[in-house]
């Protein structure tokens, strides 16, 4: 691509031409994309056929100890002198088939419906009084359907491998090769294997904590779970797509022609304030870290200091005063009038425009001491070369930014300024606690001139018990999210080169 | 040529004075709230704000009134519930962290790019949204306005953060690695007895981080705690003294509590500040 | 203390990149073997895959008699030194040294006694209590190689371990290592990009490009032999000079042509008796190598030599006791760029302050080219055709009513083959030779090179080399030939072709069940065993665990058994019997010294040693112990 033709291109020109060639690139990319799927199809079906050869193969020319093992699990293990594996395959079936007798089908089975009576007022005659009784959870059905699911997951798998590793050890036998001890196995756990003794403990956490919910939240999009059917007192049920369809506008109701509307304006102000604040902070604390470290500025480490001491202090502290300093009649409206510079009190906090620029401003108060840190690292890593051969060549020093530090910077610090855009996508503290979402507008359905998706979703559920809403605005943000970062992240080369560092 | 080089030279000091004056500038911008907090904490009169900037009436009442007034508002508690929080969350996460980044940095296995590109979508959800369901677990567990469960939420996604440790480890050169396994080292003592040591400054950067998270954590603690005050953090409780009815009558004492929970973390800050710059410097910008 | 056998080391990356190629060799016991390559041949992965740092993607890695495929590192009980010394920087000297012994629970008193010991061989007594940073690269070196001595261990590893030091201290560590290797008598394996490390350390120089390995030799020999021009241009300072230019033999003379600027030289055939004949025909092209050494500009010998050429110089390069011209033989060419026409010449500097030449810029001056010193390599293969150990001999014959003529001495062919009267070339393979025959023989000289003997002869007036004979200088003797090695060629077309000494057969795998007594506690038990047997050309064969073993390992349990599998075995290997391949006798061939039958197998034709019986259909039977299988469909090498 760098032709000379290129080079000798105007920067308008070189940015046309990329922007062009990257257009261009588009359909391409779409139809690789596509080429791939029949690729990735026949890798599944090779990988489902592989499975199924595997347990046919063991179930044929498998000799009875294999057989078995296709029954009960780690069977063959136990009789070749694999003690330890055998046992915990054994166990493991045990637990699975006690789970699935006593507890997991219940549920299972009322999966289509999410539960047929939620509750029954019942006369109690001791008492004297109507008393409830409470049946079907939705709730409970679906949460504890999706666990038995994953369970019969991992059970298959696991059937998989025992059934697997019985075989192969039968042929290993044939072969007069020994198996592996238990001592053998414990070892390799802490090496060739350490990866899983390593990383057992993190994936369950992230698998319980992270990704079941996700998926179970994913689960309640498709449902009409929301304050008005809300377990244990109402069921509620599946609704299909209607509430996507709403939030982009489709639904009927004046109700969730508002939603879809609120939704789009704080979508915008979500990008605005990510934009903004991504921006702004890195700009200007870049600056001040080059204004800290330029040759012949004394104390350095004093305005090195007094900077990082806002970091020091807790975040929540410094924006819930700021908060109370910027009120109508916080201390900034008081000097200010009694300075005689203004008459009244300036709308910080309750005006929409003067919000959301005080917004931005505070972050950048909050932010700047972050950069700065980050930049003054950088900065002293750039080969002094680099500027001496500038000098050489006739550079000023704001040549010498533009043509040298900040093309460094940008290029070294792209991973950090993509995270910190999907953070600030994502950045509930700063606008929670400075604002609230606050003021309130009224063409908004539950959200403030200033929500962000986040801390409109945080209202949503946390006031309104409209989990349904929530669950699919999440899935939105979701996807926001993924299509920025994943451009953003292919643009930039630092995150390819892994291994270069290694 | 000599007249020219005066010039320069005179220019030079014109705009390192701009350049003073803008960070004194920039100093007392941001000094000056934590100036008001300490003045407003130390403040006698009643009241949300006065109209002046410094108090008539200095006294420590607010302090006192903050540890031994306790019917409505009970800040030690809640101070020790960070606390316990804090230091639980510390030790968990910064293990957790720290074997997930060597996991991912020095061994080879099949799944280690799959599961750094899952933490990556993963990382793309809204926080919030696992909140409500996991928020639905720990209530069946029963772990639902209890530390315990606070703890088990902050730290139990702690892998996520690998990135910057694992960017540090990178740097860590891998012939260490192989000089160690051939020396007899097995991978695990390759990470206790080579690794572990050369990771001082992110670890510390880690411990840092992750004591200081609880502090001014709003989110998950307002909707796991939500009713039991006796279970809130200092940020949850702190909030609540903003709370329209009670801003007036305890602002002061906000400043107080605001100004005894920020000593601490600014004192550890202050003194492992190298090593947080190190590990912001070192970690995060390395892809 | 241990030798180490590589058989056919390839890396492959999932990428399908393959960083080693068919790595093959053995090491014997305290050798200093050198790994020599530019950079990305693979030289350091071949190291790490000894070490047992990168995985072995096929073939069978021995120390001493372990097979250490999947041994770990730990357990092949080497050491390695590596190029950024790899020091643990929160250690000291000592726990640097002390490391790996510590993790071996050795005791206490022991390792001091071994860190003491290695430290005072490598001067670092006074450095035990410092860390990595605060000591110099040689230092740290020196520790590195500490670390690895005091693990006794069998084999050495040093990857470019000098590469980071300055010129210096790269001379003065060099003269420790050697030092070192001989003081502690292990087998070391050193890697380097440096030529002249290579050649000053090592006992026997691996010469790597691309993954494959170019030559494997004694720094003399590949000094002197070069392989390839590859190998010849990578040893010695400057490079070697390599002219394009085409071979013409008249008579008993070659005529050199240099390309793009024709200018001709003319050489005895004698300095080429080693040369296939079709690249003396005048149009094939080929590279003439010469050393800057072996061309002159001295005025007595230029005038003497016949083998003078004009260059014109373009600049000189002066290293104190000597000085290196730059010339071209183009006269409208450049010497600054490496071409086929450039030309370095080595003087002393004496020599260039001789006010009888003139060395400026464009001066034009003879030089003698020392012929004898000369390379030659094949243009597009750029495989040297003037090998050390020549695989034919080239001559003209006659053949006159069954009788072979050649060099003035007479060969009556075997009833076998049956030739018309012709005038033609003669190939004999050097290996054909045997003693007592009916030619009389001169040796010239004979040497010993790995284990065959190089033996020039002289019959009538020309020099004939062979490979097989152990025979004294200055002898004379009686040679024999073996008529079913040799080729005449009438008219570019083949009259006499020699007996294929290989034949390839087809066969599987296979696993049955079998009744096998067995002897349990004094009870002889007869119990369902299961047996394997390979499958060839629909006779079955017992075969060795080492290759059933070696066949699952690398096929997988599974495919071992589906895979077609090809045999190439050596026909001295297969032998008439009674029970094996059906195979069907078509006729007899008698050679003389040994008669041998033309056999059918199915659609293959091949040839058996005969004994005795006749035309008859019969059996065979194969020696599988020396065969080698080979993966049929990718024709890849399994045993």
């Amino acid at each position: 691509m760098v032709s000379l033709e290129y080079l000798k291109m105007s920067p308008l020109k070189k940015f046309l031409y990329n922007f062009l060639s990257l257009i261009k690139k588009i359909p391409l990319a779409i139809w690789s994309l596509l080429r791939q799927i029949p690729k990735a199809f026949t890798m599944l079906f090779n990988g489902v056929s592989g499975v199924f050869k595997t347990v046919a193969s063991a179930a044929v020319q498998g000799d009875y100890k294999t057989k078995i093992s296709l029954f009960i699990m780690g069977f063959g293990q136990l009789f070749r002198g694999q003690i330890l594996r055998g046992i915990i395959y054994l166990i493991f079936q045990a637990v699975f088939v006690f789970y699935m007798l006593f507890f997991g089908w219940k549920y299972l089975a009322k999966i289509g419906s999410l539960g047929e009576v939620a509750m029954v007022k019942v006369w109690d005659d001791n008492l004297g009084i109507y008393t409830y009784q409470y049946y079907d959870n939705s709730l409970l059905i679906l949460l504890y359907s999706l666990l038995t699911v994953c369970f019969i997951i991992a059970f298959l798998y696991a059937w998989y491998q025992s059934v697997k590793q019985s075989y192969i050890a039968q042929q290993l036998l044939e072969l007069n090769i020994p198996l592996k001890t238990a001592k053998d196995d414990l070892k390799s756990y802490a090496n060739e294997k350490y990866h899983k003794t390593l990383l057992s403990v993190p994936v369950l956490g992230l698998s319980v904590f992270t990704i079941f919910p996700i998926i179970f939240m994913v689960f309640i999009a498709f449902t009409n779970y929301d304050a008005m059917h809300s377990p244990p007192k109402e069921l509620f049920s599946w609704v299909g797509l209607q509430n996507f369809a709403n939030l982009l506008g489709g639904g009927v109701t004046a109700d969730a022609a508002k939603f879809a509307f609120t939704f789009r304006e704080v979508l915008i102000w979500t990008v605005i304030w990510a934009i903004f604040s991504t921006f702004s902070n890195y700009i200007l604390g870049m600056l001040v870290a080059i204004l800290i470290n330029k040759k012949g500025i004394k104390f350095k480490k004093l305005w090195r200091t007094v900077l990082v001491f806002t970091i020091a202090v807790p975040q929540f502290v410094s924006l819930m005063l700021t908060s109370q300093m910027l009120k109508d009649t916080g201390i900034i409206n008081h000097l200010l009038q009694s300075l005689g510079i203004i008459s009244s009190p300036l709308p910080f906090l309750t005006n929409g425009v003067w919000a959301k620029v005080v917004i931005i401003v505070v972050n950048v108060w909050i932010g700047i001491p972050y950069t700065m840190l980050i930049c003054t690292g950088i900065l002293l890593n750039i080969p002094a070369d680099l500027y001496e051969s500038a000098k050489i060549d006739g550079a000023g020093p704001i040549r010498a930014y533009f043509k040298i530090t900040l093309p460094y910077m940008l290029h070294v610090t792209a991973p950090y300024l993509i995270s910190q855009f999907i953070a600030n996508l994502n950045n509930f503290n700063v606008i929670f606690l400075l604002t609230g979402g606050a003021p309130d507008a009224l063409r908004l359905q539950y959200a403030g001139e200033t929500d962000l998706l986040i801390t409109w979703l945080y209202k949503l559920t946390f006031n309104m018990g409209d989990y349904k809403t929530a669950s699919v605005i999440s899935i939105f943000t979701f996807i926001i999210v993924a299509v920025i970062s994943l451009i953003l992240y292919n643009r930039s080369n630092a995150v390819k080169n892994e291994e270069i560092f290694m | 040529m000599a007249k020219k080089y005066r010039s320069k030279s005179r220019v030079e000091k014109a705009s390192n004075t701009a350049i003073y004056a803008f960070l004194i500038a920039l100093s007392i911008i941001w000094l000056f709230p934590f100036f008001f907090l300490i003045l407003q904490s130390l403040r006698g009169e009643a009241g949300a704000t006065t109209n002046y900037f410094f108090p008539k009436i200095i006294t420590f009442d607010n302090y006192i009134k903050l540890f031994t007034d306790t019917s409505l508002f009970n800040f030690p508690k809640w101070y020790l519930n960070t606390l316990i929080v804090s230091v639980a969350v510390t030790v968990i996460q910064s293990v957790i962290v720290l074997i997930t980044s060597y996991a991912l940095s020095r061994l080879r296995f099949k799944m280690r790019k799959p599961l750094m590109n899952l933490i990556l979508i993963l990382g793309m959800f809204p926080g919030f949204m696992s909140m409500t369901a996991v928020y639905f677990v720990l209530k069946e567990i029963g772990l639902t306005q209890n530390l315990f469960g606070l703890i088990l939420v902050y730290t139990a996604s702690s892998a996520m953060q690998y990135y910057i440790c694992k960017g540090y480890f990178d740097t860590i050169p891998k012939s260490l690695d192989e000089a160690a396994r051939i020396d007899g080292a097995n991978r695990h003592t390759v990470f206790l007895k080579i690794i572990l040591p050369l990771a001082k400054p992110i670890i510390i950067y880690g411990i840092l981080t992750a004591f200081i998270a609880p502090w001014g954590e709003y989110m998950f603690s307002s909707l796991l705690m939500l009713g039991d005050y006796d279970k809130f953090n200092v940020a949850l409780g702190l909030k609540l003294m903003l709370h329209r009815e009670n801003v007036s009558q305890y602002f002061t004492r906000f400043c107080a509590g605001a100004v005894c929970v920020s000593i601490p973390i600014t004192a550890l800050f202050i003194w492992l500040q190298k090593y947080y710059v190190e590990g912001i410097t070192g970690g995060s910008v390395k892809g | 203390m241990a030798n180490l056998s590589l058989k056919h080391i390839y890396k492959v990356y999932p990428n399908g990149a393959k960083a080693v190629n068919d790595f093959n060799m053995e090491i014997a016991d305290k050798e200093f073997i050198v790994f020599v390559g530019p950079s990305g041949c693979g030289k350091s992965t071949t190291l790490r895959m000894i070490a047992g740092l990168e995985d072995i993607t096929a073939g069978e890695l021995k120390i001493g008699e372990t097979v250490v495929n999947d041994i770990e590192p730990k357990d092949r009980d080497i050491a390695m030194v590596f190029q950024n010394y790899a020091l643990y920087p929160h250690m000291t000297v000592y726990e640097n040294i002390a490391f790996g012994l510590r993790l071996k629970k050795i005791p206490k008193d022991i390792i001091h006694k071994r860190v003491i010991e290695a430290a005072e061989i490598l001067h670092l007594t006074e450095y035990l209590g410092r860390k990595p940073k605060e000591m110099s690269g040689g230092q740290r070196q020196r520790v590195s190689l500490g670390r690895a001595i005091v693990r006794e261990p069998k084999v050495m590893l040093l990857d470019e371990p000098l590469s980071n030091l300055d010129a210096k201290l790269r001379t003065q560590m060099r003269a420790e290592i050697s030092k070192l290797h001989t003081r502690l008598n292990t087998t070391f394996i050193y890697v380097t990009h440096d030529q002249v490390e290579a050649m000053t350390m090592g006992t026997r120089i691996v010469v790597m490009k691309g993954g494959c390995v170019q030559q494997i030799d004694t720094p003399k020999n590949l000094y002197c032999y070069p392989k390839n021009k590859f190998v010849a241009g990578f040893m010695g300072t400057p490079q070697m000079n390599f002219f394009e230019g085409t071979l013409l033999k008249k008579g008993e003379e070659v005529e050199v042509t240099f390309a793009y600027s024709d200018q001709k030289i003319t050489v005895p055939y004698s300095l080429f008796y080693k040369v296939k004949p079709s690249y003396l025909n005048g149009d094939c092209p080929v590279y003439i190598g010469l050393r800057a050494e072996d061309i002159t500009l001295e005025e007595h010998k230029v005038q003497k030599s016949l083998t003078t050429v004009n260059i014109k110089i373009s600049h000189l390069e002066e290293l104190g006791a000597e000085t290196l011209v730059y010339g071209d033989l183009n006269m409208g060419g450049d010497g600054y760029v490496e071409s086929s026409t450039r030309c370095i010449v080595k003087l002393n500097t004496d020599m260039s302050q001789s006010p009888k030449i003139k060395f400026t810029s464009g001066e034009v001056v003879k030089v003698a080219l020392n012929m004898q010193k000369a390379h030659l390599f094949d243009k597009v293969t750029e495989q040297s055709i003037l090998p050390k150990i020549p695989q034919n001999n080239y001559l003209d014959c006659t053949v006159e009513q069954g009788k072979l003529i050649f060099c003035g001495e007479e060969l009556a062919l075997p009833p076998a083959i049956n030739c018309p009267n012709l005038y033609g070339d003669l190939i004999i393979p050097t290996n054909a030779f045997y003693l007592g025959g009916s030619i009389k023989a001169k040796v010239l000289s004979c040497e010993r090179i790995d284990s065959n003997y190089l033996t020039a002869l002289k019959i009538g007036d020309r020099i004939l080399y062979a490979s097989n004979l152990q025979v004294e200088n200055a002898s004379f003797i009686n040679l024999g030939v073996d008529c079913k090695k040799i080729t005449v060629l009438s008219q570019g077309k083949q009259v006499i072709s020699p007996l294929p000494q290989t034949v390839c057969l087809y066969g599987k795998l296979i696993k049955q069940k079998q009744k096998v007594s067995l002897r349990v506690k004094g009870k002889i038990k007869s119990k369902n065993q299961i047996v394997f047997r390979l499958e060839i050309e629909g006779a079955q064969f017992e075969v060795s665990d080492y290759i059933t073993k070696k066949l699952i390992s690398v096929l997988g349990a599974k495919k071992a058994f589906t895979t077609p599998l090809r045999f190439e075995c050596n026909i001295s290997d297969i032998t008439f019997a009674n029970e094996g391949i059906k195979a069907k006798v078509l006729n007899l061939l008698d050679y003389g010294r040994q008669k041998f039958a033309k056999v059918a197998v199915g659609e293959k034709q091949f040839f058996v040693a005969e004994n005795g019986q006749g035309l008859k259909d019969a059996h065979l039977l194969i020696n599988l112990n020396s065969a080698s299988v080979y993966q049929a469909d990718l024709n890849v090498k399994i045993v």
